[in-house]
Parts: C-alpha cells; sequence; structure tokens
C-alpha cells in the first residue's frame, strides 16, 4: 500500500512545482462555477424558491458537484499516451498494479485541486454566493463518504473509457461524449431536481445519480434512515458493475496487447 | 566569383529569464524578474562567395544556429549587418526567402501523416513554382535520392535517413541559390549520412549552389567542405580551409579501453588518461600520433596492464577547438 | 487572389487528406465536438422546461443567440487555427519554417491551420440552431436584415481572431500563453454564451470593454430580437459590431507586426 501512497505524493509534490499555475486554475474554477451560479440567479430571477428548492441548495448543488469534477480533473489521455508510446508493455513488467497505480496518481492529484484549487474556490465564492449550512456534522461525514464512493464511479467510467484505447486509434472523441453525459445525467450542468420526470427516472438506473447528487443530497439532508442505506448501497453496487466491466476490458486489451505486440 | 553572403560584426544577445528556486524564489520572481544575458552570436564576421561549400562546425549552444537562423532572416540581430545575395534578410524576408532552401535536421518540413508528394504539391503552390520546372526538379531529384519507392507512403513509415532525402528535396524544388543545412545527418545511419553527403556535394559542384553546413560531425565536413568555419561561445575561432585543421585533427585520437585491474599508469609523452561515466574500469586515453604511434601505445598498454576490451573512438570538435587554443591550428 | 485561393484549397486538401487517415476516429471526434458544445444548450433546455425563461429570454431566442457564437467560431476554426495554437507554433519550432516561405506570415497562418472536423462541428451546430430558431422569434426577414446577419458573422469571426492576434503577438515575448487563453477567452465564451443581461456590472463590463464577445452574440442578437433587456444598454452598440470588429483586428495586428521583431526561435 505504501508504494501506492508514493505514487499520490509524487503526483500531489510535481503539481506544487508549477506555482504560477494554481492563481490561475482558482480563477478558472471560480469563473466556471460564477456562470452556472449567474444563470441560476436569473432564473431564479428573486423567487425564494422553485419547486421546494431554494436558491442556495442550487448553489451548493454546483459547489459540491465542482469539488469532485475538480477533483476528479485529470489526464483522461493517460493511458492512450502509454499505449501509443509503446511504453505499456515496460510499466506491467513492473511489480506494482498499473491500474492500482493510476488510481493513486490521480488521487494525488485530484487531492491537490481539492486543497489548492476547490477550497479556496469555495471561500471565495462565500463571499457572494449564498451556500447552505450542511444540515448536521453527520451529513457532513455522511457527504464525505459519499464523495469518495462517487469520485470512484467517476473514475471507473473514465477508466472503462480509457481501456478503450487497445482497440481504437484515439479515445478522445469518446471521453469527450463521455464527460457531456457526465455533466450533464450527473447534475453538474443543471441540479437533478429541475430534470423532467421522465428523465429523471431513467437517471435512477445509470450510475450517474450516483456520482454529485448523492453526495448533495446527503450535505443537505434531504435523505433520512433508509433512503441513506439504499443510496450507499446503489454507489457501491454500482462500483462494483463497473468494477467488473473496468476488468473485463482491462484484461481484454492487455491480452490483445499480448498477442499483436503492442 | 562573386561573394554572396557578406556578415560584418554580427552581434545577438538572448535574455533569458532566471529562476528563482524555492517558494521565496518563485514569489520573488513574480514581481521582480531577474534576467541574464548570455551573448549567442559576438561580433561574427565572414564572406562566402558564390558557390561555395562551408562548413560551420561548433559544440552544441555555440552560436552556429542562431547565425543561420539570422542568415535565413528568422531572426532579427541585435546589431552587425548582413547581406545575402543583394538582400538584408531580416527586411526584406518575403523576396529573399524565395532563393534560398533551409533543412533543419532536427524539425522536418513535410507532414508526419502525408506522402512526401503530398507536401510536395502543397510547396509548388507556396513557391509558386511553375509546373515545367517542378517536374524536371521532381524527377530529378527523385532519381538522385532514390525515393522512387517511398515517395508515394507516408512519412511516419519512412526510416529517418529516407525522410530526411525527402526533407532535402523539399528544400531544393523550388531551385534555391543559396541552401543552409542545419545538422542535416543528425541520427541517421553511416549508409544514410554517405548517400545525404555524396548528394549535397554533387548538388554543389554541379549546379553551383552555395551552400553552408552546421553540423557537428567532422565527417560530415569532411566528406563535402573544403573551407571550415568554427564558432566557439559565440565568437569565430578558425576561419579557413579544412586540410590545415585535418591536419592537427587527424593526429589525434582517442582509445577507449576497458581494464581487469586499476591503477593505469603510462609513461608516454603527451598522453592523458580519462575517466568515463559509470564504468570505473574504464578509461579514455587521448594521444596524438606525432608523439606516439597506435603502435606504440597499444604495445605499452598490453605490457603493463590486463585489457579486456578496446575501440578507437572519432575526434571530438572539442578536441579541434582545444587545439586551436592551443596555436596548434593556425588560420591561414 | 486567385493565386491565394489555389494556396487555401491546396492547404484544406491535405489537411482533410491528413485527418482522414483515421476515417472513424475523425467521425467520432466531429461528432464528440458538436456534442460537447451542444451540452450547454441541451442543460439549458431542460432548465427552461422548468423556468420557461431566464431574463425574458424564451429558449428559440436563446438559440439564436447561442447560434452567432457557434457559426463565428465555426469560421473562426477555419482561418484563426493557427493564431489560437499559436505558442504551441512557437514551441515545436514551425513559424520557423513558415518564415523561410515566400509568403506574407499572416496569410499563411490565416491559410494553412483549418481543424476541419472542429469547424465542421461547430458550424453544423450553429446552423443547425438558426435553422430551428430563425422563424419562431419573430423576425421579418427582409434583404437587409439577411445582410446585416453575415456582417454581423464575420465581425464576429474579426473580433474573435483579433483577440487570438494579441495572444499570439503576446506568445513573441513570453511563449506559454495558454492560462491567459484560458482565462480571457475560453471562460469569457462560457460566460458569452449567454445574455449578457443575467451577470453583474463586472462581467458585463469585461465582455463588453476588454474582450468584447457581446459583440459577437448578444448585441447583433438583440438587433433582430429587441429583447426588453435592451434597455440597460445605449441603443447603438447593436450596430457597431462591424466596427468593433475592424478596430480591435487592425490594432491587433499592429501590435503583432511590431512584436514580430522579438521573435527568439526558441523552438526544437
Amino acid at each position: 500500500m505504501s508504494t501506492y501512497l508514493q505514487f499520490a505524493v509524487i503526483k500531489f509534490r510535481n503539481k506544487m512545482a508549477y506555482r504560477f499555475d494554481y492563481l490561475l486554475g482558482i480563477l478558472n474554477t471560480l469563473l466556471s462555477f460564477v456562470v452556472y451560479w449567474s444563470i441560476y440567479k436569473a432564473l431564479y430571477g428573486g423567487a425564494s424558491e422553485v419547486d421546494g428548492v431554494t436558491f442556495s441548495m442550487v448553489t451548493t448543488n454546483f459547489i459540491i458537484s465542482l469539488g469532485l469534477s475538480s477533483a476528479f480533473y485529470k489526464n483522461e489521455m493517460f493511458l492512450q499516451d502509454k499505449i501509443k508510446q509503446g511504453t505499456i508493455a515496460n510499466e506491467l513488467l513492473k511489480p506494482v498494479n498499473f491500474k492500482l497505480r493510476m488510481l493513486f496518481e490521480d488521487v494525488g492529484e485530484g487531492a491537490f485541486n481539492v486543497a489548492f484549487n476547490f477550497l479556496p474556490t469555495v471561500v471565495i465564492a462565500a463571499f457572494f454566493a449564498n451556500l447552505s449550512a450542511p444540515s448536521s456534522v453527520l451529513n457532513v461525514l455522511l457527504c464525505l463518504v459519499s464523495v469518495v464512493l462517487g469520485y470512484i464511479v467517476l473514475w471507473q467510467i473514465s477508466f472503462i473509457v480509457q481501456s478503450w484505447s487497445f482497440w481504437l486509434f484515439n479515445v478522445w472523441g469518446l471521453i469527450t461524449i463521455k464527460n457531456v453525459f457526465v455533466n450533464i445525467l450527473a447534475g453538474a450542468y443543471i441540479p437533478m431536481w429541475f430534470m423532467p420526470d421522465w428523465l429523471r427516472n431513467v437517471i435512477r438506473f445509470t450510475p450517474f445519480a450516483s456520482i454529485y447528487f448523492t453526495p448533495v443530497q446527503l450535505y443537505l439532508g434531504e435523505l433520512q434512515g433508509w433512503d441513506i442505506l439504499i443510496n450507499f448501497a446503489r454507489q457501491l453496487l454500482w462500483i462494483v458493475i463497473l468494477y467488473v466491466i473496468g476488468e473485463f476490458c482491462w484484461r481484454r486489451g492487455i491480452k490483445k496487447l499480448v498477442v499483436q505486440g503492442g | 566569383m562573386e561573394t554572396i553572403i557578406d556578415v560584418n560584426n554580427l552581434c545577438k544577445t538572448f535574455k533569458i529569464h532566471k529562476r528563482g528556486t524555492g517558494f521565496k524564489g518563485a514569489v520573488k520572481n513574480i514581481f521582480h524578474p531577474t534576467y541574464e544575458y548570455k551573448k549567442a552570436v559576438n561580433n561574427v564576421s565572414f564572406s562566402i562567395k558564390e558557390g561555395e561549400m562551408v562548413g560551420f562546425i561548433g559544440p552544441n549552444g555555440a552560436g552556429k544556429s542562431t547565425t543561420v537562423k539570422m542568415l535565413s532572416g528568422i531572426l532579427y540581430p541585435d546589431s552587425g549587418d548582413i547581406t545575402v545575395a543583394g538582400y538584408v534578410p531580416h527586411k526584406q524576408r518575403k523576396e529573399y526567402v524565395a532563393d534560398i532552401g533551409v533543412v533543419f535536421g532536427q524539425k522536418s518540413q513535410i507532414s508526419w501523416d502525408l506522402s512526401p508528394l503530398d507536401s510536395y504539391e502543397v510547396i509548388k503552390h507556396i513557391y509558386k513554382i511553375p509546373d515545367k520546372k517542378y517536374k524536371e526538379n521532381l524527377e530529378r531529384f527523385t532519381e538522385l535520392l532514390d525515393m522512387g519507392k517511398f515517395i508515394n507512403q507516408p512519412v511516419r513509415q519512412l526510416s529517418l535517413g529516407q525522410r530526411m532525402r525527402a526533407d532535402i528535396a523539399a528544400a531544393l524544388l523550388h531551385s534555391p541559390k543559396i541552401v543552409f543545412f542545419d545538422e542535416p545527418t543528425i541520427g541517421i545511419d553511416v549508409v544514410g549520412k554517405d548517400k545525404i553527403r555524396k548528394f549535397i556535394k554533387m548538388l554543389n559542384q554541379t549546379d553551383n549552389i552555395t551552400m553552408i553546413f552546421t553540423t557537428h560531425d567532422m565527417q560530415d565536413i569532411e566528406k563535402t567542405c573544403e573551407r571550415l568555419i568554427i564558432i566557439d561561445d559565440g565568437k569565430k575561432l578558425y576561419d579557413g580551409s579544412l586540410e590545415n585543421v585535418k591536419k592537427g585533427y587527424v593526429s589525434s585520437r582517442i582509445i577507449e579501453a576497458e581494464f581487469e585491474s586499476l591503477p593505469i599508469t603510462l609513461d608516454l609523452p603527451r598522453t592523458e588518461i580519462s575517466d568515463v561515466e559509470n564504468n570505473a574500469m574504464k578509461k579514455l586515453i587521448s594521444f596524438n600520433t606525432d608523439e606516439v604511434s597506435v603502435n606504440e601505445l597499444m604495445t605499452a598498454l598490453m605490457n603493463t596492464h590486463n585489457i579486456k576490451d578496446v575501440s578507437i573512438r572519432e575526434p571530438e570538435i572539442d578536441a579541434i577547438i582545444r587545439d586551436i587554443y592551443e596555436g596548434k591550428i593556425v588560420m591561414n | 487572389m486567385k493565386d491565394i485561393i489555389s494556396l487555401f484549397f491546396a492547404y484544406a486538401r491535405t489537411g482533410l487528406k491528413t485527418r482522414f487517415q483515421y476515417k472513424l476516429d475523425s467521425v467520432i471526434s466531429t461528432f464528440a465536438v458538436f456534442f460537447r458544445e451542444a451540452a450547454g444548450i441541451i442543460a439549458m433546455y431542460l432548465a427552461l422546461l422548468k423556468f420557461d425563461t431566464i431574463n425574458n429570454w424564451n429558449i428559440d431566442e436563446l438559440l439564436f443567440l447561442f447560434s452567432l457564437i457557434f457559426i463565428t467560431y465555426g469560421i473562426f476554426i477555419v482561418f484563426f487555427m493557427a493564431l489560437r495554437d499559436f505558442s504551441d507554433w512557437i514551441k515545436h519550432g514551425d513559424f520557423d519554417r513558415v518564415m523561410l516561405r515566400p509568403r506574407g506570415l499572416l496569410t499563411q497562418l490565416v491559410l494553412c491551420g483549418a481543424d476541419w472536423l472542429a469547424a465542421f462541428g461547430h458550424g453544423t451546430l450553429g446552423i443547425i440552431l438558426f435553422i430551428i430558431s430563425a422563424n419562431r422569434v419573430g423576425i421579418q426577414w427582409n434583404f437587409g436584415m439577411a445582410v446585416y446577419y453575415i456582417v454581423v458573422v464575420i465581425s464576429g469571426v474579426l473580433i474573435q481572431g483579433a483577440v487570438f492576434l494579441f495572444f499570439s503577438a503576446i506568445s513573441f515575448y513570453v511563449v506559454e500563453t495558454n492560462s491567459l487563453k484560458e482565462i480571457f477567452y475560453w471562460n469569457m465564451r462560457k460566460f458569452a454564451v449567454y445574455p449578457l443581461s443575467i451577470y453583474n456590472k463586472f462581467i458585463q463590463s469585461i465582455l463588453i470593454f476588454v474582450v468584447p464577445f457581446a459583440f459577437v452574440n448578444y448585441f447583433p442578437a438583440q438587433f433582430f430580437l429587441r429583447k426588453a433587456d435592451m434597455a440597460a444598454y445605449p441603443e447603438w452598440m447593436m450596430y457597431i459590431s462591424p466596427i468593433v470588429g475592424i478596430v480591435l483586428y487592425i490594432l491587433a495586428y499592429a501590435f503583432w507586426r511590431f512584436s514580430l521583431r522579438y521573435y527568439k526561435s526558441t523552438g526544437n
């Protein structure tokens, strides 16, 4: 385990090296937030709530999804680059689990982004945007657990699409399309509350609801009792399903690599 | 013969941003950037006659690329004058570059995903080469550079040597009067290098094209040029015949030997032993054949030491430059 | 002129040939660009199912507003892609080659750098949006209107071209300009997609005076739509997009020419 933590630490440190970039990075994240915040401010047009959803709940939704996507912000062409450059074979010979290593490097980068990009953004945003306070300390903890699970769901979806680079010349297009699905269906562009009912019902049966919306609901205290457990169970179930699919693609890919020789 | 390139007191200084270290340095840098100045080309003058072929050598970072970039109009000189074929390159860029061709060994001008022929078609449009001339040149270079086999293949499938040949043809299609070759043989195998050198030499002789050839491979120069300009640390160190340099250069030799035991002692005149990185048992022995013959040296070595492996290295430019500083090579 | 056009087609031919080496990838990438750009619109559409209007703009009017951003960007990318990615050209030493060719520097950069697939993705999206919305927003189309629409599209292309010409000029001094572009173009563009009036005064001023995206879509769209929120701005702003485009481009061009002598050719 300590080896893998080392990967995360190194990635974190590497990011530290580009100090000037963080100031600009914070500005970028802040501006992305301001766009959606402004849109919903205009949509609310001064109304205190719409369908029982207050404007500060909407703001909170955007902040949490922003936090998670900034934690996840990474180079999704990583695997493709390794395959194209032909260095994947060497990587596989090393006595570390390549997939775990990838995960921990991403976690390291994500930790950096959260600490130096997301948190400062929240502090600045708190000056002008009216954020909801969490409903209780317990809810914050539940939210954090659920954020971790949501991150893993997000990561696995990305891994599956990345693993297709064993077969495709370039997965950039598919990754872009995947990100559109995630941004819309998981609620980064439009909060789940405002989606048409039919769409919300469809999303319930996809992994997308497990990414941003479960943490948001937990933070706001919208889930009680059994619902909390059901939502956690759903996140876990998707992690298992996605893991199986990811592992299947990965193994087939490696096999293809071995048979055809890079 | 008429003078075609005339360079007087050319200077170019680069401002280099000095990065601070540590967090304090980085912050300080944002508000208070510090710079240092590097004289890349320092008061260089020379002139070249039409049809001449001149080798331009020097170690990495000596300023030869900067000089060539100023000669070809890419860089503005800080001071000094350049006249090439009647033009001031950086002032009359558009008219001037129609008359020159430039080959960068490290930077191809033909597209990676297309065939050389596809790229040539675009070049034809850019240079407005008349159909007849284009066809003639293309046929001629295809034959001379032996490109028939691969001219229709995507460049990414070509070997480095083939790609370089295709690149050389690309720079010649518009029949330039002057051609600059910047490290045209870098990374290419011996056979490939030879093909390129022969072609360049032949073209210089038959078409009377003026050529400037930068390299740090002495062999390139030896096989192609008669005149040599050596640049070191931004200054012109030597400008004269290759013959003159060759005497000193041919007699200096380096032997790389791996020994079974240390230390090494050799009692021969003007023979130096130096270390090799990463291998304590390996040593470089430099000597001069005017003073010690290879035979003498080997005998001396074999008699006193057990040698595992031995090879003779090409003399490097650094050695020649050292000889110039030490006055062993004099401009003629 | 004829010669310039034939050069443009020579570049275009090789550009397309390159992309069609990888047909499946090209199709997927084009679709991905299309879909990525449509994402914000889909989200807006879904939100308006609930909210009906944003600052009194309904979905058709918004689509009309969006269409100008996408059509202008689609054309922009045909002519200005090399300037968009100019710092890469410098970094990789490609600008050296441009300088070694007997054509105008900007002529070459403008003609050669088209990303046809992205252009197709953005352009198609813009045209679809325009077709959907043009008849439903109550514009009485006549010849004059059509001409003005074309004029504002060209102005929009010029404004964005000028912005990138500025960035390119800055690349002569500091090679790495990606962060600048990120903040002053890509983020501003995110804002510009939606009606200017939904933002606070600070962001509005930036979009009008600093990176004048407001003249790419918002003010021109107001000329056609005459929404109530235009009352907050002087009426003549609806008419000056072409002037903004031309003046900005001339200024950017002058700055670019001036900066050229500082080119350091640090490539390789």
